[in-house]
């Protein structure tokens, strides 16, 4: 039981491994949040201060690039779901013929890179002569949102009891009280989750962003700009921030422990 | 007959369902897509622009777009240029520090120009090789300089320049010098010449910049070419010693701005870089130093140019008319320490005790001696630049 | 409750003949905006990167390109970039490979040793795939810097000469060289092989891992013998979604890299923007795109249901 006990240290050993890879840039730039930078570039540690924590929004364009990804997120998180979900109750609730034609041109997008989808959709919008700007971001974003948005909910769905519905209408309820109160509810996790990610690829999008934005100044590119001539620690306050809001968002939409603990034949 | 018509009830539940989203979710991009939507915040798509010209009299707004960091900010109690300006003309600025690249800045608004619309902005301030792509292709307009009485001042260096040899389209916005940063105490000793940077003992601690005219003028200097008429056989040479450099590990990177990055984390030695980036950051790290290498360095410059339909030309004038006022161009001097394109900056700067440092700086205000051996890199043809281009990508990108 | 036939899971009631004129349409009603929204915005956009692959811009700053069915597009860009798409692959493979290593071991802890607190471990696994990456990217160029804390750690352990002579090293340096773009591209893609890894151990139920215990199977055996067929498909599900990604990056290379690192994005970002040149990007990126989909397809023909998806 001795060579069980080592494989067991060893195992944690190397799990810990793994997740400090994960953490170690995080912890940095919590930690460079707190420094007080003799120049422009906040990568060298100089001393513990307060004082950016004081003046977060001192870098008006930051505020700025923020907010404008955090409404393009949102706006792309809300068309993804609703297509999504429509295509999710579609191909989850019928034997639609061409079904896994349909769920496979879904999966399309999220296996190629980003620079394939990018240099497609520029040339979609230079083609259709449509200026580059909120429009197309949204347009770009929503894309690979939907992807992701409606195979999530379809597995969701797929794991569903549709009896349940039925039970419902047995039992007298109209076919629409019967969706909203039974089905719905229980979808909820299911829209949660995949609008949180929906959420997130948005957020933090780079490369699809950086050919269909035009002048638009999303987050992602302002950091890549901006990190060629400084690195304000209001980018490592922003980023703590914004942390601390995805530990909260990610308690919310994780499912109760015990249905993940349970095993499914 | 009851499970049959629950079944019917929700097939029909579902079809309405499936209409009332389908018709709520096409429509309003099927609408946008006819509308073409409201092109963004930035690239307005309208011609009318162009027909507001003749209305903008004291309009009161300008839209400028420049490189960042590349004027005196406000500070509290420290009024910046673009406030004072707004105070002293009324005029609204939007000053926006967004060309980062001049490259990507470039690909951003050829869409708009390519299809004859107008920018946002009123006034764009890009390195002169991008001056005379954009005056090649006629994107912008001839300067109002019958409202610019100031741009006598013009110091007479930048006179007609190789990049605008009639002075119809640009005005320099701020001058500086190309060459050698180095780390003294990384280094052991003082660099002076580009052969320094191929030194062995220097392995994989120095970088070149991306700017193709800024590295590769250096390195035809150092070869003893003429840049003012660069030539592709000429080139060659250069081009072979960089690409084996980069093979080599003796460049470890090809860097935009960010080589001061790396220069004050101790990642770099030695680099190529600009005058005016190695004076500020000397001012947090002592060891830092530039110079001009024996074989000469690259003069270069930032201009102001109108891109085609501007709105408020008027506008644009009164502002190149004030940055070039001697007093105010001294301060924008003081704060990027670049070399001043205004006359009479040396002995404003002189007379304050604050400033009076930098009135001596040779990198800010080189002396004939060192004029000498700074050049201007030459014009090149679409064609010539597509292939410098094509070669240069090649050893940057590996 | 009535006597009712067999309940159809697929039709979500009773099984009813139904001739085939009313077959249901409200199916495709439901899938048409988002059956709009991927042929418009993701077929119609790669399909017309075909004719302007073979086509060649009509002056070098203007936009507009002529269709010339130029083949030679291919041969030039496959001359020049051949040798980065190899490398992009080889970085991406190795990531993958570093990925897996790291990734079983962590998903076998989550999913047998995790018990009650597997859905916060798994949390923990996709937390830093919500931040910013380019802050990320950042924040290792702190790490890895020349002075900064990995090689202070490694020089103090006299680690320098080992790890040069592996090639992990380049004189001395872990910045801007293939190793610290591989640590990169390693640290994305991880979230993504653990999850798939964690799903597909569901499905192992401890009880045959007991009963290879019992059977006197060794670790090893209990591994390749059960929990390495369980757990294939799964793996192969993160291989896909980690793999192709990663050798279409951008920001590592672009950050962590050197010019001898750089990596297939890189250049057709390049290509598109500093040379202008449109048809060739196109070409260089459905290149990009036929060396992928084949994987892709025999992986995706195979199910969709393995997708690491919340």
């Amino acid at each position: 039981m001795n060579r069980n006990r080592l494989g067991g240290l060893l195992l944690v050993l190397w799990s810990a491994l793994a997740y400090g890879l994960l953490y170690a840039p995080l912890l940095i730039t919590v930690l460079f949040s707190f420094n007080a930078p003799r120049g422009r570039f906040n990568l060298v540690w100089q001393g513990f201060t307060l004082e950016n924590w004081r003046h977060p929004l001192r870098d008006a364009a930051l505020g700025e690039a923020f907010l404008t990804s955090l409404a393009l997120a949102l706006a792309a998180a809300v068309v993804a779901i609703l297509l999504g979900a429509l295509m999710a109750l579609a191909l989850a609730r019928s034997s639609v013929r061409g079904g896994r034609w349909i769920a496979l041109l879904l999966a399309l997008p999220l296996t190629n890179p980003e620079i394939v989808l990018a240099t497609g959709l520029l040339n979609l919008f230079v083609g259709l002569n449509l200026p580059r700007g909120p429009l197309t971001l949204l347009l770009s974003h929503s894309l690979f949102c939907l992807s992701y948005a409606a195979l999530t909910l379809k597995a969701r769905l797929a794991g569903f009891d549709p009896s349940l519905e039925l039970a419902a209408q047995d039992l007298g309820a109209p076919p629409l009280q019967a969706f909203r109160r039974v089905t719905l509810p229980l979808l909820v996790p299911g829209l949660l989750a995949a609008g949180l990610l929906s959420f997130s690829l948005s957020f933090d999008d780079y490369v699809v962003s950086s050919f269909t934005a035009g002048e638009t100044v999303t987050l992602p590119l302002y950091l890549a700009g901006a990190f060629q001539r400084e690195i304000s620690p209001q980018i490592q306050v922003l980023f703590t921030l914004v942390l601390l809001a995805s530990v909260l968002l990610l308690a919310l939409a994780s499912p109760p422990s015990g249905e993940n603990g349970r095993y499914r034949p | 007959m009851a499970p049959f018509a629950h079944h019917e009830g929700r097939r029909t539940f579902l079809r309405r369902l499936a209409w009332g989203a389908s018709g709520a979710l096409l429509a309003p991009a099927l609408l946008q897509a006819c509308g073409r939507g409201p092109g963004g915040g930035g690239e307005g798509a309208d011609k009318e622009g162009a027909d507001k010209k003749g209305a903008d009299k004291e309009s009161g707004e300008l839209v400028i777009s420049s490189f960042p960091l590349y004027i005196d900010p406000s500070r509290p109690g420290a009024p910046g240029s673009v406030e004072r300006f707004q105070r002293d003309t009324g005029i609204r600025l939007r000053y926006g520090e967004d060309v980062n690249d001049v490259r990507q800045f470039f690909a951003r608004i050829r869409p708009a120009l390519a299809a004859g619309q107008t920018l946002p902005q009123d006034l764009v301030v890009l390195t002169s090789w991008m001056a005379t792509r954009l005056i090649q292709l006629g994107w912008v307009e001839p300067l109002p300089f019958d409202r610019i009485p100031n741009a006598r001042n013009l110091i007479p260096s930048l006179r007609n320049p190789s990049w605008d040899p009639e002075q119809r389209f640009s005005l320099p916005w701020q001058s500086g010098i190309a060459g050698i940063a180095y780390n003294f105490k990384a280094t052991g000793r003082e660099l002076r010449s580009i052969d320094d940077l191929f030194d062995p003992a220097l392995k994989g601690r120095v970088s070149a910049l991306l700017e193709m005219r800024d590295t590769m003028g250096l390195l035809m200097l150092a070869d003893g070419k003429d840049v003012s008429r660069p030539n592709w056989s000429d080139a060659q040479p250069s081009f072979d010693r960089l690409e084996r450099a980069r093979r080599d590990g003796q460049i470890r990177r090809f860097t935009g701005n960010d080589y001061q990055n790396d220069l004050l984390a101790g990642n770099l030695a030695a680099c190529i870089g600009w005058s005016g980036d190695v004076a500020q950051l000397a001012l947090e790290q002592p060891d830092l130093r530039f110079v001009v290498p024996e074989s000469g360095g690259i003069l270069w410059a930032d201009v102001m140019l109108m891109p085609k339909g501007a709105r408020h030309p008027n506008a644009a004038a009164r502002w190149m008319n004030w940055v070039y006022d001697p007093p105010q161009a001294a301060r924008i001097a003081a704060a990027v320490q670049y070399i001043s394109p205004v006359e009479g900056v040396q002995q404003i700067l002189a007379k304050d005790p604050a400033t009076a440092a930098l009135a001596n700086n040779p990198l800010m205000f080189p002396d004939p001696a060192k004029q000498q051996r700074l050049h201007v890199f030459g014009p090149l043809s679409e064609a010539e630049e597509a292939r410098w281009d094509e070669r240069f990508a090649r050893i940057t990108q590996a | 409750m009535p006597a009712s036939p067999q309940r159809d899971r697929r039709h979500g009631g009773p099984r009813i003949h139904r001739p085939p004129s009313h077959r249901p349409r409200w199916p495709w009603l439901l899938l048409a905006p988002g059956l709009l929204w991927l042929l418009v915005l993701y077929l119609l956009p790669l399909l017309s990167l075909v004719p302007l692959s073979l086509s060649e811009p009509v002056s070098r700053f203007g936009l507009e390109t002529v269709f010339r069915g130029r083949l030679a597009n291919y041969q030039e860009v496959l001359q020049a970039y051949g040798p980065i798409l190899l490398r992009s692959f080889a970085y991406a493979s190795l990531a993958t490979g570093l990925g897996v290593v790291l990734a079983y071991p962590l998903a076998w802890t989550i999913r047998f040793r995790g018990g009650r607190w597997q859905p916060l471990l798994m949390g923990l696994v996709v937390l830093p795939s919500l931040t910013s990456f380019l802050v990320r990217a950042i924040a290792w160029t702190s790490l890895l810097a020349d002075q900064g804390p990995l090689l202070q750690l490694l020089r103090s352990l006299g680690l320098i000469a080992p790890l040069e002579a592996l090639g992990v090293l380049h004189d001395g340096r872990l910045l801007n060289t293939a190793s610290a773009v591989i640590l990169g591209l390693t640290t994305n893609l991880l979230p993504f092989l653990v999850l798939p890894l964690v799903v597909a151990m569901q499905r192992i139920d401890p009880v045959l891992l007991e009963a290879a215990d019992d059977l006197h199977a060794g670790a090893l055996r209990r591994f390749t013998q059960v929990v390495w067929p369980l757990s294939r498909p799964g793996l192969a599900a993160g291989i896909l979604l980690s793999l192709i990604p990663a050798a279409g990056d951008v920001v590592n290379p672009r950050f962590l890299g050197g010019p001898n690192n750089q990596m297939i994005a890189n250049s057709i970002d390049n290509l598109l923007l500093v040379q202008l040149q449109a048809p060739r990007a196109a070409a260089l990126t459905l290149v990009l795109m036929a060396l992928i989909s084949v994987a892709v397809l025999l992986q995706l023909r195979r199910g969709l249901d393995e997708l690491p998806l919340p």
